[in-house]
C-alpha cells in the first residue's frame, strides 16, 4: 500500500514537472548578464520569457567567475542579453563552453543592450592600465539610469522579435506598458530630488554617473582612485581634504565594495555611507527595476537632506 | 509636277508639326519649373532639418537640458524604436551642475562622446612571465633543478603575443607565439598554439583544429604565466615533458542540454610529445577524451570533476596509455572578488609498453638477449591550496599556497616527492609576483646523476613575475 501511495505521488509529481517543462518550452528562454537586464527582459516579454541572469545582483558585474554553471544557462538560452561596453567580456567565455550556436557572436540570438545609448565618459586621450581597469569604450553603468530604459527596452524588443517575430505585438504593448509605468516613477523620482539638485557626492567606485547627471548631482570625488585599485593612503589622506573642506556628507557605496573603508572615510569627514542598490536584487527592497531605482532615489534624497 | 505634290504635302506637314513641338515644349518648361520648386522645397526642408539637428547637438554638447521629459530619439540604426512611446528621456539628463564640474575628478574621460573608433577586428595580448631560481651548486652541476639546465638563473620564462577574435559568425581563431629561454643563454621564439574553433555546429558540438594545449586534466591547457603555482606539477613534466601536452590535431566537445553541466571531449592527434607519445603520425594517432562535470554549492563553493585519458604510441611504436583524474573547489563567500580557498588536485596513471633488452656481454653493440615487451605501470599526483583570506584592503593582494606533488618516473625507476610552500602579491589583475621554495627529494635520480653531480635531495628558491599587457580573456572556472 505504501508503495502504490508512493508511486502515485511521484507519478503525480513527475507529471507536474513535465508540464511545467511542456509550458517553459513554449517560452523564449533569455538569459540576460546583468540582474537589471534581465528585469528590463522580463518587462518586455511579460508571460512570454522565462528569464536567467547570471551574475547576481549583489556582485560585481566586472570580474565574474566564468562557472560551467553559467554554461549551463546558456547552453539552454534563445537569446543572450548582454549589457556591452566592455562591462561583461567575461561572457565570452562562457558562451565559448557553451556550445550554444545561437548566441555566438554575429548570431540572431544576441543583444547588444547598449546599442543606441549616448555613453558617458568615454575617454579622449590615449589611455593605458596606468589608469586602472578603466573602460576604454565608456562607462557601462547605463541601465542605473531609468532615463536609458527606451533605448534598452528597444534593443531588447528587437532581440526578442528576431527569435519570436510573431510575438512582436506583444512585446511592443508590454514594453509600451512597462514605459509608461517608468515615466510616472521618472515624474516621481524628479520631484524627490529636485531639492537636492546640483549637491556634491563622493562615490566607492565610479557606478553612478548615469544616475547622478539624470538627477543633476556632481560626483565630487571617488574613494577609489584607480578603478579596480585599492586607494592608496595619500589619495584618501586628499579625498579627506577635500570633503571637508567642500563639505560633501554622502559616500554612495556598492554592496561589493569595500564597506568598511568608506565608513573610515565617512567617520573622518562627519560622512554618511549611503548603501545603494547596484543592481535589481542587491539590496533588499530592490527587487524589480522601478524598485531599485526607487530605492537608491530616495536613499540618497533622504541623506542629501539630512 | 510629282516634286511639287510633294513639297506641299512635307510644308503642310511641317506647319502641322510647329504647334505640336511648341505645346510640348512648354510642357517640359512647367515640369521642369515644377521639379525646381520641388527641390527647391526638399533643400529648404533639409536645410531645416540640418539646422534643427545641429542646434540639438549643440545644445546636448554644451549643457544638457533639465527637464527629463525631453525626448531624445534614439540614434541607433539598429534600434528604431516605436514611435508612439512615453517620453522617458533616454539621454541629455542633469540640470544646473555644468559639464566641467561633471568631468573634473575624472580625466581623461568627457561626458557624451560616441564611442571609440578604429577598433581592431581582433584582440591582441603580450603575456611576459620571468622566473628566478636559487640552489646547491651540485644541483645545477646535475641539471636536477625544477628548471633543468637554468639553475641559478634569472630568465624569461614565457614572452607571450596572442592574438584571437573572431574569423567570422561561424568560427574564431587563436594565435599564440612563445620566447623564452630554453637552455642557458639561448633564447628561442616558437608557435605555442594556433587554432580554429568552429562554434555553430549542431546538437551542442564544438570542433577545435589546429595546434593546441590538450585539454586533458586541470593544468595541462594552462599557460605557464597562468599556473595557480610557479612550476608545472612534477608528474605533468615527468610524464610530459616540460611544455606539458601540445598536439597538432583536432578536439571535438559536446555539452549535452541537461539540467547540470557535462561536458565530453574526444580528439585525435599526431602524436608528437618529447616523453609520452613518439609516433607523430596519424597512422598511429593519439586520442584524447575528456569528461569534466561541475556543482555549483552557491555561496558554499564550487566542485569541478573531470577524467582524462589520452592513448598513443611512444616513438618506438609500442602503445602508452595515460589516465588522469582531477578535481578543484572554490569557496568564494558572496559578493567577493575572489577565492577565499581553493583546493585542487590531479592524479595519472600510466601504462607503457616498453622493449626491455638484455645485457652486452661481449660488448659488440648487440644486445645478448633480443628485446622483450614489458609493461609499466607508473603512477604520479599533486594536490594544492591556496588562501587569500582578506577581502578588501592591502592584505587582500596577497595569497598564501602549498603543493605537494608524488610521482614515479615514466621510464626508470623510483620516485621523487616534492612540497612547495609559496606566497603570491597582485597589485593589480594584470601584475603578479610570487616567492617560493621547493624541497624535492627523489628515490633515485631519474636516469644518471649529469656531469657527476647529484640532485637526490634539491631545495630551491623560486622567485616569479608575470604581467600581462592588453588583451586577456577571462579564466575559466
Amino acid at each position: 500500500m505504501r508503495w502504490f501511495v508512493f508511486l502515485a505521488l511521484a507519478s503525480v509529481a513527475g507529471l507536474g514537472a513535465a508540464a511545467r517543462t511542456a509550458a517553459a518550452a513554449d517560452k523564449v528562454r533569455v538569459v540576460a548578464t546583468t540582474t537589471d537586464l534581465k528585469a528590463l527582459t522580463e518587462a518586455v516579454g511579460g508571460d512570454l520569457v522565462e528569464v536567467d541572469a547570471l551574475a547576481r545582483g549583489n556582485q560585481n558585474p566586472h570580474d565574474l567567475e566564468v562557472r560551467p554553471s553559467l554554461m549551463v544557462k546558456v547552453r539552454r538560452a534563445d537569446l543572450l542579453v548582454m549589457n556591452g561596453l566592455e562591462l561583461d567580456q567575461w561572457a565570452e567565455v562562457v558562451i565559448q563552453g557553451a556550445n550554444n550556436p545561437k548566441v555566438v557572436p554575429g548570431a540572431p540570438g544576441r543583444v547588444d543592450a547598449s546599442q543606441g545609448i549616448l555613453v558617458l565618459e568615454v575617454p579622449t586621450t590615449r589611455v593605458d592600465r596606468s589608469m586602472g581597469d578603466i573602460h576604454p569604450v565608456g562607462n557601462p553603468h547605463y541601465t542605473l539610469d531609468p532615463g536609458m530604459a527606451p533605448a534598452v527596452t528597444a534593443n531588447i524588443l528587437e532581440g526578442l522579435a528576431r527569435v519570436a517575430p510573431a510575438s512582436r505585438p506583444t512585446f511592443e504593448a508590454n514594453r509600451k506598458a512597462f514605459l509608461g509605468r517608468l515615466e510616472e516613477a521618472l515624474t516621481r523620482w524628479t520631484a524627490t530630488m529636485a531639492p537636492v539638485k546640483g549637491a556634491r557626492v563622493v562615490v566607492d567606485h565610479n557606478l553612478w554617473i548615469y544616475f547622478l547627471t539624470r538627477f543633476g548631482l556632481l560626483q565630487a570625488n571617488s574613494i577609489e582612485e584607480r578603478p579596480g585599485i585599492p586607494p592608496t593612503p595619500g589619495h584618501l589622506t586628499k579625498l579627506i581634504a577635500i570633503m571637508k573642506e567642500e563639505h560633501i556628507k554622502v559616500i554612495l557605496s556598492a554592496p561589493w565594495s569595500d564597506q568598511k573603508l568608506a565608513e573610515r572615510v565617512a567617520q573622518d569627514t562627519g560622512a554618511k555611507v549611503v548603501p545603494m542598490a547596484s543592481g535589481v536584487g542587491a539590496l533588499k527592497g530592490a527587487d524589480t527595476y522601478v524598485d531599485m531605482v526607487d530605492y537608491n532615489v530616495k536613499a540618497v534624497a533622504q541623506a542629501l537632506r539630512q | 509636277m510629282r516634286v511639287w505634290i510633294g513639297l506641299c504635302v512635307l510644308g503642310t506637314t511641317l506647319l502641322g508639326a510647329v504647334p505640336a513641338q511648341a505645346q510640348e515644349a512648354e510642357a517640359l518648361r512647367k515640369e521642369l519649373e515644377d521639379m525646381r520648386k520641388q527641390f527647391e522645397a526638399m533643400k529648404d526642408g533639409y536645410e531645416k532639418a540640418i539646422n534643427k539637428l545641429s542646434e540639438r547637438i549643440q545644445a546636448i554638447e554644451s549643457r544638457p537640458q533639465p527637464s527629463p521629459n525631453v525626448a531624445v530619439p534614439s540614434p541607433a540604426p539598429a534600434a528604431p524604436a516605436p514611435p508612439a512611446q512615453p517620453a522617458v528621456s533616454q539621454a541629455a539628463p542633469g540640470g544646473a551642475p555644468s559639464l566641467l564640474d561633471l568631468a573634473k575628478p575624472r580625466e581623461p574621460f568627457s561626458l557624451y562622446q560616441q564611442r571609440g573608433s578604429g577598433q581592431l577586428l581582433f584582440d591582441m595580448g603580450v603575456t611576459g612571465d620571468f622566473v628566478g631560481n636559487l640552489t646547491q651548486n651540485n644541483v645545477q652541476k646535475a641539471t636536477g633543478g625544477t628548471f633543468a639546465g637554468l639553475e641559478n638563473l634569472f630568465f624569461p620564462r614565457e614572452i607571450e603575443l596572442s592574438l584571437f577574435g573572431q574569423i567570422d559568425p561561424y568560427a574564431r581563431a587563436e594565435v599564440r607565439f612563445e620566447a623564452g629561454e630554453e637552455n642557458r643563454g639561448d633564447i628561442t621564439v616558437s608557435l605555442a598554439e594556433a587554432n580554429l574553433s568552429l562554434m555553430t555546429l549542431p546538437f551542442g558540438t564544438q570542433a577545435k583544429l589546429g595546434l593546441m594545449r590538450n585539454r586533458f586534466g586541470l593544468t595541462n591547457p594552462i599557460h605557464e604565466h597562468d599556473l595557480p603555482f610557479i612550476d608545472r606539477p612534477n608528474v605533468l613534466v615527468r610524464f610530459f615533458g616540460e611544455d606539458g601536452l601540445v598536439e597538432s590535431g583536432a578536439e571535438f566537445t559536446w555539452v549535452p542540454p541537461l539540467p547540470f553541466f557535462l561536458e565530453l571531449l574526444a580528439g585525435v592527434f599526431n602524436g608528437n610529445n618529447e616523453v609520452a607519445f613518439g609516433s607523430d603520425s596519424l597512422k598511429y594517432p593519439l586520442v584524447t577524451g575528456r569528461a569534466r562535470t561541475f556543482f555549483d554549492f552557491e555561496e558554499w563553493g564550487a566542485l569541478q570533476l573531470g577524467a582524462s585519458v589520452a592513448s598513443g604510441y611512444t616513438a618506438d611504436r609500442l602503445r602508452n596509455t595515460i589516465v588522469g583524474t582531477d578535481a578543484k573547489y572554490k569557496y568564494k563567500p558572496d559578493g567577493w572578488q575572489h577565492a577565499l580557498l581553493t583546493l585542487a588536485g590531479e592524479a595519472l596513471y600510466e601504462i607503457r609498453n616498453v622493449n626491455v633488452t638484455g645485457p652486452d656481454a661481449n660488448g659488440d653493440g648487440v644486445p645478448d638477449d633480443p628485446a622483450s615487451p614489458h609493461t609499466l605501470h607508473r603512477f604520479g599526483a599533486w594536490a594544492y591550496g591556496e588562501l587569500q583570506p582578506f577581502r578588501f584592503g592591502p592584505l587582500s593582494l596577497w595569497s598564501l599556497g602549498f603543493r605537494y606533488d608524488w610521482t614515479e618516473y615514466p621510464q626508470n625507476p623510483g620516485h621523487e616527492w616534492a612540497v612547495s610552500p609559496y606566497l603570491s602579491f597582485m597589485p593589480s589583475e594584470f601584475l603578479r609576483f610570487r616567492l617560493g621554495y621547493k624541497h624535492t627529494a627523489r628515490s633515485n635520480r631519474d636516469g644518471i646523476n649529469l656531469n657527476g653531480g647529484s640532485a637526490r635531495d634539491v631545495d630551491e628558491l623560486l622567485l616569479q613575475a608575470t604581467f600581462i599587457l592588453g588583451a586577456h580573456p577571462a579564466h575559466p572556472f
